[in-house]
């Protein structure tokens, strides 16, 4: 009975101590991101007598001496160490001091939005995925660079780096690479099989997989484990049908005809012909290159750089037998792939804008933009760079017109503010349909009505 | 009783100059540990707390404003709350069952005197001493279809026809499944040392004497060893379960799914969704059933020494 007592005592006691704190307790806050910034952008070269803000964003300024005692300091995604060495010449040929913080693309997420969730200004620059674009300016996060840019600026950058960072037409990074996936296969297992020549369509491609999977080998592997890998084959694959991930007012829709007719094609080829590398739904993209190089595999959608591995004896058992072109298309459409390209943004909390925005200039000029490929290999955001003499004598592989080709068919993927948990539901159902869960048209109903709640739930 | 405490209260008030002097320098020696405690510990709780009652979506630009218990009913009402809630549950079970089954059987073997005794003690704590996401990354490749090492010893052992090749990590039962087994490998000798502290304290005479009345091993066991034990097991089992019940960083190895389990679901609402508000009411509830776990290990303990 005491002990009874007690508890209840301790429990009302806790109730009353909550109820005091909750009520007493001010309101969340919108972080220091959140509000309208200090400066304005400024384009066009209007400026005005005076000391220059440091912490404005005016592309006629960036010339200005007094930054040269500025320091700024760049998230990127760094694990060799190559970039952050040839990123130095920055500080070299401006003055400007460079602090590049290097990470892993898997932390990329966190420490940018723990950086904004503490207020904190560690970061001036950083790294942005083509699918945060739409989260980073909705939240924001990063500045708003459509103004900033001069457009004949951004009318010297490819269609797709400069789509890719841009959400609702505004502009939310400087584009920093160009990237989407591409089609590589095995000659000489294509050989083996009598064919000359990759397919040009996923209706010749799933006739050839049959003559290919053979002898514990298979046509093809994917990266279709339940994550954002599978997202990215899925979309190149919709808009390869003939789909499209909006409707014509603008909206998302997964559940489209194409869409449905996409994943029937996806789920006969891992579950009816059997021509896939049943792993596929365990792989990420690093797997099926791995697969690939240890030639399990004859034919593979992946993104750029595998070249210099595949050839690398030491890493590879088909050296000189890969080969890359366009991913086939259905129909009319001749080919489409998903975009990865990325761009460099500047956080809202920087209080170094004017210098972070001089490294932008400099970033997507040719000084870095050029020795960025022929040192790493890292495909350019300049259209012009495509046929400049010293990128083609950079290409070992005279791989970069094929490469340059797949560019043009790049679709991105719906990059709205809620794109991470529409993304997370989508490639969940899916996955259902691949494993045979569901059919491929429930699937996809389900997404777009677990979507539509989503979006409710969010206003 | 009353006496006392009164008694001790009013003696406190009259301390000499030296003892106040003393009181004091320790509370100001406290006070930056007390700061830290209260800006890094409590602060946070009672800040979450505040939040679940918001509509507190950081990252798509709308407004902030309260919802009284908006995000509870929420949750309550989500498909996807409630399937995290039973793979976290089937998680705890099955994982914490079989370590305890597991590590009561090692730790009775490591009691025994045997050559090697030492060596075996040491080399059992190494699946323990591996990172988690480690421990994942090695399963992760055993499970792996084809060359994969489950896959492999199957086929060896004729249990899988050669023309099978299954994959395992399909949908969210069977990642469950193979998490779990991945976990149980890691968390046994944890089990197995906590048991083995356990049966070290036990009294030697009650062996003795229920072998002079006849008993045989599994009497010994029955009548003795796990009464006897049941205060080490009930620790190792609250500790365990409190663990299982957080379960997040293993399963992310295995797949993307954010329903394998509560604080994955509530990590994703935190911190890839953004939805502060929602993903704290989340936190809440999953921290109300621990706390429901915490008093139930209270009242056994408490009852364990009643019957002492």
């Amino acid at each position: 009975m005491k002990t009874k007592f007690g508890i209840t005592k301790l429990f009302v006691i806790a109730l009353t101590f909550l109820v005091i704190i909750v009520g007493c307790s001010p309101a969340p806050k919108a972080s220091e991101s959140s509000q309208p910034p200090a400066s304005s952008g400024n384009a066009s070269g209007n400026t005005s007598g005076g000391a220059v803000d440091l912490n404005s964003l005016d592309w006629s300024k960036l010339d200005d001496p007094a930054l040269k005692n500025e320091e700024i300091n760049l998230l990127v995604v760094d694990t060799e160490g190559d970039l952050t060495k040839l990123l130095q010449k920055f500080s070299d040929e401006t003055g400007i001091k460079l602090k590049v913080s290097a990470t892993d693309y898997n932390s990329l997420f966190n420490k940018i939005t723990t950086a904004a969730l503490s207020n904190s200004s560690e970061f001036d620059l950083i790294e942005m995925d083509t699918i945060w674009a739409g989260q980073f300016l909705a939240g924001n996060l990063v500045e708003d660079l459509t103004n900033v840019v001069p457009a004949d600026v951004q009318s010297g950058f490819t269609q797709s780096s400069l789509s890719s960072v841009k959400y609702n037409d505004k502009l939310a990074a400087m584009p920093y690479f160009s990237s989407t996936k591409h089609f590589y296969w095995n000659m000489k297992m294509l050989k083996d099989a009598g064919y000359d020549a990759p397919p040009k369509t996923w209706t010749e491609f799933r006739e050839m997989s049959k003559k290919l999977t053979k002898g514990g080998k298979y046509a093809s592997g994917w990266s279709w484990k339940q994550a954002e890998s599978l997202n990215c084959d899925f979309v190149g694959m919709v808009y390869s049908f003939g789909g499209s991930f909006f409707k014509q007012d603008g909206t998302l829709e997964v559940n489209s005809e194409g869409a449905v007719k996409a994943l029937q094609y996806m789920t006969d080829l891992i579950r009816n012909d059997k021509t896939i590398d049943p792993a596929s739904l365990q792989w990420t993209e690093d797997d099926v290159s791995n697969a690939f190089r240890a030639g399990k595999i004859a034919m593979m959608s992946n993104w750029e750089g595998q070249f210099p591995d595949v050839n690398d004896p030491s890493k590879s058992q088909i050296v000189d037998q890969a080969d890359v072109g366009l991913l086939p298309g259905e129909g009319s459409v001749v080919s489409a792939s998903v975009t990865g390209s990325e761009g460099i943004a500047i956080m809202k909390s920087s209080k170094h804008k004017l210098a972070s925005l001089a490294f932008l200039k400099w970033m997507a000029s040719k000084s870095f933009q050029e020795p960025n490929f022929t040192e790493r290999g890292t495909y350019p955001v300049l259209q012009s760079l495509y046929e400049d003499p010293k990128v083609k004598e950079a290409d070992k592989t005279q791989t970069i017109d094929k490469i340059m080709a797949q560019f043009e068919y790049g679709q991105n993927r719906p990059n709205g503010p809620g794109y991470v948990e529409w993304a997370d539901i989508l490639s969940a159902e899916v996955f259902k349909a691949l494993a045979g869960n569901k059919s491929p048209k429930q699937a996809l109903d389900d997404a777009a009505s677990k979507i539509d709640q989503a979006i409710k739930k969010a206003q | 009783m009353k006496k006392t405490a009164t008694g001790g209260a009013f003696s406190a008030l009259r301390l000499s100059p030296r003892a106040w002097k003393d009181t004091l320098l320790a509370i100001l020696l406290l006070l930056p540990t007390i700061y830290i405690l209260l800006k890094t510990f409590v602060s946070p709780i009672i800040e979450s707390l505040v939040w679940s009652f918001y509509k507190y979506n950081l990252m798509d630009g709308s407004a902030i404003q309260y919802v009284g218990f908006r995000n509870y009913n929420q949750i309550f009402q989500m498909n996807e709350f409630w399937v995290s809630m039973k793979n976290t549950a089937y998680f705890t079970v099955f994982t914490v069952g079989a370590e305890l089954a597991l590590g009561f059987f090692c730790a009775l073997l490591l009691n025994q005197m045997f050559r090697g005794r030492t060596f075996f003690r040491g080399i059992i704590i190494i699946p323990w001493a591996m990172l988690t996401l480690v421990n994942g990354l090695m399963w992760n490749w055993i499970y792996q279809p084809g060359y994969g090492g489950l896959t492999v010893v199957l086929h060896n052992l004729g249990l899988l026809s050669p023309d099978s090749n299954p994959v395992w990590l399909t949908n969210s039962t069977q990642i469950m499944t193979f998490a779990s087994i991945a976990d149980i490998w890691k968390m046994t000798p944890y089990m197995t040392l906590l048991l083995l502290a356990g049966l070290q304290s036990l009294n030697p005479a009650l062996y003795e004497a229920a072998v002079m009345d006849g008993a045989g091993f599994w009497k010994k066991i029955w009548h003795i060893t796990i009464p006897q034990l049941a205060p080490a097991m009930i620790v190792a089992v609250v500790l365990r379960v409190l663990g299982a019940f957080r379960v997040y960083d293993i399963l992310t190895v295995f797949s993307n799914d954010p329903t394998t389990s509560v604080s994955f679901l509530t990590y994703n609402y935190a911190f890839r969704y953004f939805y502060l508000g929602r993903a704290s009411a989340m936190a809440w509830i999953s921290t109300i059933f621990i706390l429901i776990l915490i008093v139930i290990y209270i009242r056994m303990l408490k009852k364990n020494n009643e019957l002492e």
